[in-house]
């Protein structure tokens, strides 16, 4: 597929990014209308594709806090549909958990999708082949991926709305870690805490360019994440044709700076659009919407200081 | 006809209904992939070859067992380890089980030997000076609790110990005999055993990360914590291995994926406890679901229901002072 945002080009040479925020209240509300009507804004070409969604599937999640919940996962699949994609495939490759199963299971994903071994693919025991990494900011220069995602059309990643103890917090780019096999690298996939999480995240997304990030922050996890924080309720989802612009508008709803996390700063120089008058915002303004997540003693600059409500 | 022979009967079908399914999917280089028609695995072609070989020591089995025998030995790299897929140049976890297999299959051979050797020369990854410096200086506390000093085996070359991988390779060990190991390996095993114990989380079980993240207790996985105990099951009374079991056991209710069902259950088993039949509720799962088609799961359900199995074999009774 020939999206505009596929190639690496520095930031200055790039078109501004678009990135809507939505208010969806709960997942019990008819999600399907504010997605299908929003991605409609962003006429990406679906007609006929493939549409990889890139989960966030973690662990048992009984606060809804960690896992992308699944009724936004099948609203999403569903309006991609409606718009004529010509398949859906929900996917990920937990970094714990080995049992993907019994994470579906556990997030009553059979509640929403009447077969599992139809519906989602395990990224950690998928086909793989080598892909030569495009960018250097790691020492990796080869992973392999997985068929399924190096296959589909229009690769849609699919995070939840959190912070993260290592990173900041973990959002569009960081969940591309998903795609990196456990049967290559295991689980945890050690090898990119080594070759550095930032620059991992960097190498992972010139590799494989997410073409289009839907955020689940309608509930999200604030302090000691991506496991072990507090749900945090926004009321949001983020949605948006640039990752690196979605994640900075994430960080900013968050209460974040976005320039100061790391990955992300340096994303913003080659992946996609960092700055605010880069990224045009449709539907609520961040700063309407801000809900300030708290976070980790390390991650204290992170925060904008704006005082909560 | 009694009810438990009518069940026993139900088991044998479903196991053989598992077993042709292992059969009939592997691929025509001998090997096995993760789900049928894909690329064969180191993993899953070892999984299959113990769930085959345990049913009457592969008698009538022969042809695939040779298959998968010779497919290993093709894919051996010349270092002694084996890759995760047979296209790949560097040896990773998966040749502790690529031993355990060809071991179980065919004894002690050159093979093996070389195998083994790859693992007691592989050492793990540790924190540098500033690595352990800035640990100790991030002003959210201690970040992680563990001794890394205590080397197991790593998921792939130049990386950190980890529960899972480091089990594999003492339950291959446990299948060798004592007098065979070499002090190198003695050595080995003795530092894994000990990382093992050091890795457990607070209350009992094992994770896939650290047991405790910024003071915070890790969740136990039933997958890290069945490897775990199935590595120390000759360690004797230790407190890691009783903690781990009780947790495993009141979890038991609460486990959802056909995988981790059957793991769990074997687990219990190989230490005599109590365990209510798991075949009706694994033959649900494979009706709904067909374990999402992967050849991992099937095989080591197809293993766990094997009640003469001689890998991980059902102990007669309770395993004492437990």
């Amino acid at each position: 597929m020939n999206s505009p945002n596929t190639s690496l080009s520095p930031s200055f040479a790039r078109p501004p990014a678009r990135v809507a925020i939505r208010r969806a209240a709960s997942y019990d509300m008819d999600l399907l209308p504010i997605l299908r009507e929003t991605l409609r804004e962003f006429d990406l070409p679906i007609q006929g594709k493939s549409v990889l969604l890139k989960v966030n599937f973690v662990c048992h999640d009984p606060f809804g806090a960690i896992n992308t919940h699944p009724a936004v996962v099948i609203a999403a699949r569903e309006a991609f549909l409606s718009l004529g994609a010509a398949s859906v495939t929900i996917a990920d490759g937990p970094g714990l958990e080995r049992d993907i199963e019994a994470i579906a299971e556990s997030m009553r994903l059979r509640d929403f999708i009447r077969s599992l071994s139809t519906s989602l693919v395990d990224l950690n025991t998928d086909d793989v082949h080598p892909v030569a990494l495009k960018t250097r900011a790691s020492t990796l220069k080869k992973l392999y991926l997985p068929a399924t995602v190096l296959g589909a059309d229009l690769v849609v990643s699919m995070p939840k709305m959190k912070t993260h103890h290592w990173s900041g917090v973990t959002l569009s780019l960081k969940n591309m870690f998903g795609i990196v096999p456990g049967s290559c690298y295991g689980w945890p996939k050690n090898i990119l805490h080594w070759a550095g999480i930032a620059n991992s995240i960097l190498d992972i997304n010139s590799a494989v360019r997410p073409h289009f990030a839907i955020v689940d922050g309608i509930t999200g996890m604030e302090g000691n994440g991506p496991i072990q924080g507090s749900p945090k309720s926004c009321g949001l989802l983020i949605l948006g044709n640039d990752p690196v612009a979605v994640d900075a508008t994430c960080a900013r709803v968050m209460g974040l700076r976005p320039e100061r996390i790391d990955y992300l700063r340096r994303a913003g120089l080659l992946l996609g659009h960092l700055h605010e008058e880069k990224i045009l915002q449709i539907g609520e303004k961040p700063e309407q919407v801000q809900t300030p997540f708290a976070v980790l003693d390390d991650f204290r600059h992170l925060s904008i200081g704006l005082k909560q409500n | 006809m009694t009810s438990n022979s009518s069940a026993e009967r139900d088991s044998r079908s479903f196991r053989n209904t598992l077993l042709q399914l292992l059969i009939e999917s592997q691929n025509s280089d001998g090997g096995w992939g993760y789900h049928r028609a894909s690329q064969s695995a180191t993993e899953p072609t070892a999984w299959t070859l113990c769930a085959l070989y345990n049913e009457n020591r592969g008698d009538g089995l022969s042809k695939q067992i040779s298959l998968g025998k010779d497919w290993f030995l093709r894919n051996q790299l010349g270092d002694g380890s084996w890759p995760s897929f047979a296209s790949q140049t560097e040896g990773c976890w998966v040749t502790s089980l690529a031993c355990l297999a060809l071991h179980e299959i065919a004894g002690d051979s050159d093979a093996v030997a070389r195998g083994f050797e790859w693992l007691c020369q592989s050492w793990p990854r540790t924190p540098n000076f500033l690595q352990r410096l800035r640990q100790r200086l991030s002003s959210s506390g201690e970040v992680t609790r563990q001794n890394n000093s205590l080397a197991g085996w790593a998921w792939t070359t130049n990386t950190g110990s980890w529960v899972e991988p480091t089990s594999y390779t003492l339950i291959f060990m446990r299948r060798l005999s004592p007098k065979t190991l070499s002090p190198l390996a003695v050595k080995r095993k003795e530092l894994a055993e000990a990382m093992l114990r050091d890795r457990m989380c607070p209350g009992g079980g094992w994770n896939s990360g650290n047991p405790l993240v910024y003071g915070v207790a890790g969740e136990p996985l039933v997958g890290p914590t069945v490897w775990a105990l199935l590595a120390l099951r000759d360690s004797g009374e230790i407190p890691q291995v009783r903690e781990s079991l009780q947790w495993l056991e009141k979890s038991m209710p609460e486990i959802h994926g056909s995988v981790s069902v059957a793991i769990a259950h074997m687990c219990l088993e190989v230490y005599g406890r109590r365990v209510s039949a798991i075949d009706p509720h694994l033959q649900e799962r494979f009706e709904t679901d067909r374990f999402l088609n992967n050849i991992s799961v099937t095989a080591l359900a197809a293993l766990e229901l094997n009640p003469a199995r001689n890998l991980f074999p059902r102990a007669a009774q309770e395993v004492a002072a437990l």
